[in-house]
């Protein structure tokens, strides 16, 4: 099974990928991740302006037969949902990367962007898992 | 058949009469002198229906239900045993159906739940018993409880319970609503706890306990259950038996002597209640002595005066539920063990283990089994090496359309593609080799016929259904 | 009598499929140390013994012919079909239909009653049952402090005591603060902190509340918090406004009054409904509809089950697994087998027995009502001699109303009286008899 780990793109280990640009980050889940789920069936976000510390859920995501959590990677605030996978939860399993998005964070800790994983060590991740 | 058509709301009549309602023989006053006109409703959106018309409406759909009495009922972990009828019978009397739980003349039921607690102490070893929880996951909880109380009392904090990974769901959930987090502990390849990780684990000081079945959910006895116990009280933690799996040790061996502290069981499954489709059931807790203060309220007890009950001890963990339990399961499952006897429950649990390895011995010959070993009363197959890349619910599928209920699927998580099977002790040998026959005839066609299964149920009223649309799309009532 | 179907040369030969010699053998794997030599419990009995023993037993608990005590369970007539419907053994043997294909019946007939209860009370969606009113109502509070991510719960006097005591308990498993308050104090104690407020109406006392005031009231000081209200006699949804019209955001009953027998108090039937906002966050099982995948056809299903145990696990909100699925078939064959009219008229005939039955005792010296809100099929009267009344109702074959100091010690004298349409006019003539002569003890005490 191939997945698709777009380059430009930073990871965590608990799947999450994340996209930077200045002092903002979009987060979702991998493709990995959305296959291990499932049809998404719902996604709970949370509202936006709520500050929230790394490593914190942030938002649940449920399929058919699991539930999953979104971490922050990143301290910040929340200034941005994407309410479009409130009514299209497919969406996250067609395009974890594009219209399947679920969060954009204002950074407030930079020196946090270090710890990310490069799509290397991701996929090692990964890997290591399918076994 | 179309849902839509066949709903009870469309077998409405406008000139329906109810025969339920006695005559009204009083003076009447008006409603609306006594009761304010916002506070009365206006219409009941529930029509009225013609009694033959919710006789045939309620007959029809029992016909496309499958229960026990309609064949075996192979779900592991649940004991889908035969379920007496002379159970159903004493229920309904009225000296048990018509008692008020508030009403003081009610010795014989007090009695009962006496008698019971002390039977269910002999069966397991335990030396106190609560029959309030309404079931196993409601006994988790009390447990749980029981283990906080009790380090509150001895003013030490401990936030966090160790269970396996191969645990029913209900046991971290229930851990949460006491307060508590899991640590999961990995099984070995033999499918036991391996001591050295609990060791480690219970070192890190902040474990209250742990959680576990044995047999466990791969139907496997852990041959180590005492120094795991040992090793748990040790580090100053309690044990906790889910006696889900309590059906192949009756008459053979206790928790209490496995080293257990708290018991729950399920009477709807070792004891031969029924399980209504989904409950009622009921979820007894058994502790050893020093734990007996913190049972929930009310306690039973018995002394030459007959039956006392203490609502005033302060070490309680406080009321579970109100009233006394769920007396008419109780009810059933102690006619259950009257009926049966001590050498009959031995008999239960030999047998139970007899018939699960039978359908072990013959079933592996075709089917992976991750855990190759003796079973207890039930094992877990796999859909590994399966040709055709057929999966467990296609299996599943088949098995429902050649007139038989499938057996869990998908649990223990740690095997991939379980398929979870406990025949229980009130199988026949008949009834065991037909269940081969077909699991033979699926694994002929998963080889051969692939698309019978992919496309499986063929022949049940309706077809594989579409979850992720009823997931995303809910439509929970008409 | 184990129920076991194998004669020895059956045993004899499987033994030999599995490759054993005797039974024993299938029991390698557990220590010696700790094989017990049988358990000391007497030998089985056949059925006629049982029964006669079951019998014995069943004598040493009195069956009133008729009942004025309610307090949380209640005598209604329970249609014919109630019975008839649970006792065919493909419902009742039944397990949880997670096979939907082979489950269809029992999943349609939960559907069914999710659909009655959201008719009855309006509310948007009902689960397939929760354990009882009490636990209903303490898992009530849970959801509600999840939801908020606020740990304090109000609830108002007149909830049922012993409710209130499950609802105390489950809280300290969660460490959530519970403040037990007068409803005229209230307002003082609502704040943004709060997650719910619990009541009760018709309440423990009999009082029917205004309840889209009270919800009012609560919306405006806390308009965060979750309202829950909870009742024990659902039947007086027959003639009273159904909370859905209201602010109330979660719906919780005992639904024993709903085709199931008294049974000492149990098994009973947690009701639990909720506004749609809340429907990602109810516990407990829900069935759907839906199409097939490759059919057209419709069919029901266990659905949403990505909230429960058995998938979210220790990050469940709830724990419930076995519910009363048989008790809800019970209440949903009560409900369709009475229709409207009769819903109607049996909430009728309880507000209209018990009226009467206040009337009555309001002519007779030393008895004063108590409640000052509108009753439905319970209210609270002061007596002149409470033990008296208790004596002569059983003298009567009447099981007397509860004495509240049962609950609130400092309530003596005050009787808690139900009634219901099962009491005849009789059995209400014999209970004014009874509280006449305890009347004129209590007058003769003092003479």
């Amino acid at each position: 099974m191939e997945y698709e780990f777009p380059e430009e793109l930073k990871y965590l280990q608990t799947h999450e990928w994340i996209r930077i640009e200045d002092n903002i980050a979009t987060v979702g889940i991998t493709d990995y991740a959305q296959h291990q789920l499932g049809d998404i069936v719902y996604v709970e976000l949370p509202e936006i302006g709520t500050t929230l510390k790394k490593g914190v859920n942030v938002a649940e995501i449920e399929s058919v037969k699991a539930a999953g959590e979104l971490m922050m990677p990143l301290s910040g605030k929340i200034i941005e949902v994407n309410t479009g996978i409130v009514d299209n939860p497919e969406s996250v399993n067609s395009s974890p990367y594009g219209t399947g998005w679920m969060v954009k964070i204002e950074i407030n800790n930079n020196s946090e962007i270090d710890e990310l994983l490069s799509l290397e060590a991701y996929k090692e991740i990964v890997e290591a898992e399918k076994k | 058949m179309d849902a839509k058509d066949t709903l009870i709301f469309e077998k409405g009549n406008k000139n329906a009469q109810t025969n339920f309602i006695p005559k009204l023989d009083i003076d009447c006053e008006k409603l609306e002198d006594f009761i304010p006109k916002n506070l009365i409703r206006d219409e009941i959106r529930i029509p009225d229906i013609p009694e033959v018309e919710i006789v045939r409406h309620y007959v029809k759909l029992s016909k496309i239900n499958y229960g026990v009495d309609s064949g075996l009922y192979p779900l592991g972990s649940c004991t889908m045993k035969y379920n007496p009828k002379i159970n159903e019978f004493i229920a309904r009397l009225a000296e048990f159906s018509q008692i008020h739980p508030l009403q003081e003349e009610n010795e014989g039921a007090l009695q009962l739940i006496h008698n019971i607690s002390d039977m269910l102490g002999e069966i397991t070893g335990m030396d106190g018993f609560t029959l309030q929880p309404a079931a196993g996951a409601h006994g988790e909880l009390v447990g749980l409880l029981i283990m906080k109380k009790y380090f509150e009392t001895k003013g030490v904090i401990k936030t966090k319970i160790l269970v396996p990974d191969s645990a029913h769901g209900t046991n971290p959930a229930s851990a949460k609503m006491a307060g508590f987090s899991i640590i999961e502990l990995q099984s070995n390849k033999s499918g036991e706890v391996p001591l050295d990780h609990l060791e480690f684990a219970m070192k890190q000081g902040d474990v209250a306990g742990i959680m576990l079945t044995n047999p466990n959910t791969l139907g496997v006895f852990d041959r180590q259950i005492k120094e795991i116990t040992k090793i748990v009280h040790k580090y100053g933690g309690l044990c906790y038996y889910d006696g889900a799996n309590l059906n192949p040790m009756l008459g053979t061996c206790r928790p209490k002597d496995m080293g257990f502290d708290i018991v729950h069981l399920n009477l709807h499954k070792t004891f031969s209640t029924p399980h209504g489709g989904g409950g009622p059931g009921s979820g007894p807790v058994g502790v050893i002595n020093e734990l007996i203060q913190f049972l929930p309220i009310p306690c039973i007890s018995s002394t030459d005066k007959g039956v006392i009950c203490n609502y005033d001890n302060i070490q309680s963990i406080g009321r579970i539920k109100a009233f006394w339990g769920n007396f008419g399961v109780i009810l059933r499952a102690y006619i259950y063990i009257l009926s049966i006897g001590a050498e009959g429950l031995r008999r239960v649990g030999q047998i139970a283990v007899l018939n699960a390895n039978y359908l072990r011995t013959k079933l592996q010959k075709k089917y992976n089994l991750p855990y190759n070993r003796i079973c207890q009363h039930e094992f877990v197959l796999s859909d590994k090496d399966m040709p055709n890349e057929i999966n467990t619910e296609d299996i599943a599928k088949r098995i429902l359309d050649y007139g038989y209920y499938a057996p869990t699927i998908y649990f223990p998580l740690i095997v991939n593609g379980a398929l979870m099977i406990e025949p229980t002790e009130t199988e026949s040998k008949n009834s065991l080799d037909n269940f081969i026959e077909i699991m033979d005839k699926i694994y002929y066609e998963a080889l051969n016929k692939p698309e019978k299964l992919k496309k499986a149920p063929l022949n049940t009223p309706i077809g594989r259904l579409d979850a992720v649309n009823a997931a995303r799309n809910p439509i929970l009532h008409d | 009598m184990d129920f076991v179907p194998h004669d020895d040369k059956t045993i004899t030969e499987m033994l030999k499929v599995i490759g054993v010699n005797k039974i024993e053998d299938l029991f390698i794997d557990i220590p010696k140390d700790l094989f017990i030599n049988g358990l000391n419990l007497p030998e089985g009995l056949s059925e006629p013994d049982v029964l006669k023993k079951l019998k014995e037993l069943g004598k040493k608990n009195t069956i009133y012919t008729n009942s004025f005590l309610g307090a949380g369970c209640y005598f209604h007539y329970i249609p014919s079909l109630v019975d008839f419907v649970i006792s065919r053994s493909e419902f009742y043997t039944s397990y949880t239909p997670y096979q939907a294909e082979a489950s269809q019946g029992y999943l349609q007939a939960i559907y069914e009653y999710q659909s009655v209860i959201s008719r009855l009370t309006q509310m948007d969606v009902a689960n397939a049952s929760m354990y009882d009113g009490s636990t209903a109502l303490a898992e009530a509070a849970i959801m509600a402090s999840i939801i908020t991510r606020k740990n304090q719960v109000i609830i108002i006097e007149g909830v049922h005591p012993e409710y209130i005591d499950v609802v105390k308990t489950y809280c300290w498993g969660q460490d959530i603060a519970l403040k037990i308050v007068s409803v005229d104090k209230l307002e003082d104690k609502l704040s943004e902190e709060i997650a719910a407020v619990l009541f009760q109406s018709p309440n423990f006392f009999g009082d029917i509340e205004d309840v889209s005031a009270l919800a009012k009231t609560i919306k405006i000081q806390a308009p965060n918090c979750l309202i829950i209200q909870s009742m024990t006699d659902p039947t007086c949804l027959g003639i009273l406004k159904p909370p859905g019209e209201t602010d109330v955001d979660i719906f919780v009953a005992e639904g024993q009054s709903f085709g199931i027998n008294p049974s000492f108090g149990g098994p009973g039937l947690g009701i639990f409904a909720v506004k749609d906002k809340f429907l990602r966050k109810i516990p407990g099982r829900l069935v759907g509809k839906t199409k097939e995948i490759n059919g057209e056809r419709e069919g029901f299903l266990l659905t949403l089950q990505a909230r429960e145990q058995h998938i979210r696990r220790e990050k469940a909100s709830s724990n419930i697994c076995t519910n009363q699925a048989l008790c809800s078939l019970s209440a949903l064959i009560y409900i369709v087998s009475l229709g409207r009219t009769g819903l109607r008229e049996i909430a009728t005939q309880n507000f209209q027995k018990a009226q009467y039955v206040k009337n009555k005792l309001r002519e007779i010296p030393g008895y004063e009502i108590l409640n000052t809100k509108p009753t439905y099929n319970e209210f609270i009267v002061k007596c002149p001699d409470i033990d008296s009344l208790i004596q002569e109702c059983k003298s009567l074959d009447l099981l007397p109303p509860l004495p509240l100091s049962k609950y609130y010690s400092d309530m003596r004298d005050i009787a808690l009286v139900c009634v219901t349409e099962s009491n005849s006019r009789d059995s209400i003539e014999k209970f004014i008899k009874a509280s006449e002569l305890a009347s004129n003890k209590q007058k003769e005490g003092r003479a």
